[in-house]
């Protein structure tokens, strides 16, 4: 996995990239996390990932929940066909922000 | 078409995407419809997963390796998982329920959804825990 980070204003942009899996788990919550940790609202780009696990559902999941926490918002978008329907069959559609 | 292949893989996070790329492999050569062929690599992945995640719980590495075996015969598919990690007590081997919402135990969902049957086998000779996912296709 791969990432790009770019920021406008209040505005983080996380572009992922690669299949998200256990094996990377750890390094994407590394990415994200301290960002929403910092009150910014988080855009993760999924174009470029078009695999995503039960593992990559949990971090999508944490993400949100963190932001909650710290009052802002994360807001996936361009999601894959593929990885829309792991988060579909999470019924995780009406949770997370999707774009 | 008939066919039957295995591999085995070190037990280990690295190992998901050999496993992805194994699979990926069998189904192509099975010609499976694309989300057909990728749902069931989830479920294998996702499965190889809670081994490395639940049956080497507590252990930082190891040598061990796990071995994965894809059959199909007379359009029932049959995908069996060896291990030699903890003993999995099948009883307690459950997923969340989906309204709490909360990070982890969704594989076995995914699994379920996925898949017609997942029966832990006691013909294990040699292995500690026998997995087998089934769906006819």
């Amino acid at each position: 996995m791969s990432y790009k980070v770019t920021e406008e204003g209040n505005v983080a942009t996380i572009h992922l990239d690669g299949e998200i899996d256990m094996d990377v788990t750890e390094k994407a919550k590394e990415v994200i996390l301290p960002i929403v940790e910092s009150g910014k609202e988080v855009h993760l780009n999924l174009s470029q990932v078009q695999y995503m696990d039960s593992s990559g559902i949990s971090v999508l999941i944490e993400s949100h929940q963190k932001a909650l926490e710290n009052n802002t918002k994360v807001v996936v978008k361009e999601v894959s066909k593929s990885v829309l329907k792991v988060i579909m069959m999470a019924k995780l559609e009406q949770i997370l922000n999707l774009e | 078409m008939d066919l039957s292949e295995s591999k085995d893989f070190l037990v280990h996070t690295a190992s998901l995407k050999e496993v992805r790329v194994f699979s990926r492999e069998v189904f192509d050569k099975l010609k499976l419809d694309n989300d057909l062929k990728e749902e069931l690599v989830l479920a294998i992945a996702e499965a190889a997963q809670n081994i490395v995640k639940h049956g080497y719980k507590g252990v930082d590495s190891t040598t061990d390796r796990m071995e994965i075996k894809i059959s199909l015969k007379d359009g029932k598919l049959e995908i069996g998982f060896f291990d030699k990690g903890k003993p999995v007590v099948p009883e307690n081997v459950q997923h969340r329920q989906l309204d709490d919402i909360k990070p982890g135990g969704l594989g076995t969902f995914f699994i379920k959804q996925i898949m017609d049957a997942a029966v832990f086998k006691k013909d294990q000779k040699g292995w500690v825990n026998h997995l087998v996912l089934t769906k006819k296709i």
